[in-house]
């Protein structure tokens, strides 16, 4: 990766063209296909694995993938970690778009210990955080027995990538003047933050909210150590006894979460040019 | 329409800076007043504090008599206009506009209308569906000003709208932003640091120093009438002059090699007493050095510059060093080191106003 950013520089091309010229599309192929090679190199093996294997002295072909359409696990472990990625969308959006509007807005102070805060998940490993919650949360046994304890524990996880792309968005835009026009205008703190101020961070929350549903999705550590049949811990379940099923699933995974992932664009997409009409009229 | 009170405004910011020191200023219903000076000078605070967004450690701020600093700035009903590009950048211009509708629950079709209506009016009448991305930094202006205008509010506050904006720009919205001020007679507030645009669209011009009206009076007042000697350097060029008082009751002194008549009451200055007396650069006539039948005070030229129709020359002279500003197709015929006499017609002198009559 170093190496690409680098031959892109500009200054390099520019200062000895007539050499690079004809020197640089040969690294460039290089390194774009060793950093291609990084990452399709296991998908490809991934996608391989899950049609090999022989079964009754045939090849597999699809026998993997009709398998784990067949266990009923499949589709009530994949339906949780759905559930329990969305649930922490929204709670991470509803918990920190209006704490980062209001930190820029009225307490600026407070942004460096926002920062630090915001980066402690990375600091503290999530087998030291799941150890230390645990007998915080074993009291509380109506939510301690229930999947749900961990759309809390995700919003902790994804903090750091939410509240960084916040951040980000908010710097990006004028908000003080911003604010002060709507208040001008009449509009209550909670009509700015609602009618400007998220139509302008649509980019910064979709973005972290990709990676709370990455997050959400392939957390194996904590919903195991909790005992939740996740969809990461159903694969791992699988993968324990037969491997060419965990592959087969590891791929309907990808494909699924990079569905859901583009369906979360779309609908970011979508809502922006609802809001777009909206404010036009 | 609204009358504007400014009651004794106070406010210091941290770190002891003082921004406003007693402030007082009366804005009449419908009328255009500037608040003038340098950057620093507290005129964007006091702005500032008569929009909401900053509270004064003492004072008033009365609209119709009653006092507005209890109401956030969302409940004071006025139009605001500020330095940089303010709008919406997800709403198109006339989304803009209509939003202190929404905000106040009208009618879709109220709305529609209205912001038709008020981008016309600026003169946007084609660019109603644009973002502000796809709007120069002018028209941008205009729209921030039909959005302060959708609301009916009682006041319009403009602060510095047009710093951001190049010089041609400017002068054709600053015309227009009177124009439009004179249609609605909205009682106007406007804030610059720049003396032309204070002078040529403003009612009265209040000139700020250091949180303190120096003095509030209409154009010429101001350009003609200085009372304070920040007034008379700050707006406009001039000459300041050390002079002697000769007499007090004839108004005249003696100024370097001369004695003049001066535009201005004397009568609390006694014979022999020192006074500061000023000359604009355009009350300043250079003759040639023959014509020694006026009362012509002899110098050198010592610098030209080129300003367009006019050119400032300054010059050594008996009264001591001047600016004088000529047609320039006269000044093509001086060069630096040139002998030329110096006249000042009687009356052009003058001293500062007495800060008790106008």
């Amino acid at each position: 990766m170093a190496a690409l950013t680098t031959s892109r520089t500009p200054g390099v091309t520019d200062r000895r063209r007539p050499a690079t010229r004809r020197r640089l599309p040969v690294w460039h192929a290089f390194w774009i296909l060793a950093a291609a090679a990084y990452f399709i190199v296991p998908i490809v093996s991934l996608v391989q694995f899950s049609f090999g294997g022989r079964v009754d002295g045939h090849s597999a072909g699809f026998h993997w993938y009709a398998t784990v359409f067949d266990d009923p696990n499949f589709g009530s472990s994949f339906w949780l970690s759905v559930q329990i990625a969305i649930e922490t969308v929204v709670l991470s959006i509803v918990l920190l778009v209006p704490t980062a509007f209001w930190i820029h807005l009225r307490l600026p102070r407070l942004r460096p210990v926002m920062d630090f805060v915001s980066v402690l998940p990375f600091v503290v490993p999530p087998i030291v955080l799941i150890v230390g919650l645990i007998p915080f949360l074993q009291p509380f046994t109506f939510i301690y027995s229930r999947p749900e304890v961990l759309d809390f524990i995700y919003v902790v996880f994804a903090m750091p990538f939410l509240y960084r792309s916040l951040d980000a968005g908010l710097r990006a835009i004028n908000l003080q003047t911003l604010a002060e026009a709507s208040a001008n205008c009449g509009g209550s703190t909670w009509s700015t933050l609602i009618r400007v101020v998220v139509p302008n961070l649509r980019s910064a929350i979709i973005g972290g909210s990709f990676l709370t549903v990455a997050i959400a999705m392939g957390e194996f550590t904590i919903s195991s150590l909790l005992s939740f049949n996740t969809f990461p811990v159903y694969i791992f379940n699988i993968g324990q006894s037969t491997s060419n099923e965990a592959a087969a699933l590891a791929v309907i995974s990808l494909l699924l979460t990079w569905g859901l992932m583009i369906a979360l664009y779309l609908v970011g997409r979508g809502g922006r040019t609802t809001a777009q009409i909206a404010a036009t009229r | 329409m609204a009358r504007v009170e400014l009651r004794g405004l106070r406010k210091r910011f941290g770190g002891g800076v003082v921004a406003l020191d007693h402030l007082q200023l009366d804005v009449a219903s419908g009328e255009f007043v500037s608040l003038l000076g340098p950057s620093g000078c507290g005129k964007t605070t006091a702005l500032r504090i008569v929009a909401g967004f900053e509270t004064p450690d003492e004072g008033e701020v009365l609209v119709d008599g009653v006092d507005v600093l209890g109401l956030p700035a969302s409940r004071r009903n006025m139009g605001m206009v500020f330095q940089s590009y303010s709008l919406f950048p997800n709403m198109t211009a006339k989304a803009n506009v209509a939003y202190p509708l929404r905000i106040r629950r009208r009618p879709r079709a109220e709305r529609e209308s209205r912001a038709t209506d008020l981008l016309g009016l600026v003169g946007l009448a084609r660019q109603v569906d644009r973002y502000p991305h796809q709007l120069s930094g002018g028209q941008q202006q205009r729209v921030a000003l039909a959005r302060a205008l959708a609301h009916e509010p009682a006041v319009l506050l403009l602060d510095e709208p047009l710093s951001a904006l190049d010089a041609k720009v400017r002068v054709q919205l600053r015309e227009e932003v009177r124009r439009i001020q004179l249609e609605l007679g909205i009682t106007t507030i406007y804030v610059t640091h720049d003396q032309e645009e204070a002078l040529s669209i403003s009612d009265r011009v209040a000139v700020l120093s250091e949180g303190r009206a120096e003095q509030v009076g209409t154009p010429s007042e101001i350009y003609n009438r200085p009372r304070t000697p920040f007034v008379a350097s700050f707006v406009g060029t001039v000459n300041q002059l050390d002079a002697v008082v000769v007499s007090a009751a004839e108004g005249t002194v003696s100024c370097g090699d001369r004695v003049m008549t001066v535009d201005g009451d004397l009568s609390e200055h006694p014979a022999g007493s020192e006074v500061a007396v000023y000359l604009r650069p355009e009350d300043v006539e250079l003759v040639s050095e023959g014509a020694a039948d006026r009362d012509a005070s002899p110098g050198k030229v010592r610098s030209l510059t080129f300003l367009g129709p006019v050119t400032r020359v300054g010059v050594d002279c008996g009264l001591g060093q001047l600016v004088a500003d000529v047609a320039s197709d006269v000044a093509l015929r001086l060069g630096v080191g040139d002998p030329v006499a110096v006249v000042v017609e009687p009356g052009r002198l003058r001293t500062l106003a007495n800060p008790q009559g106008t």
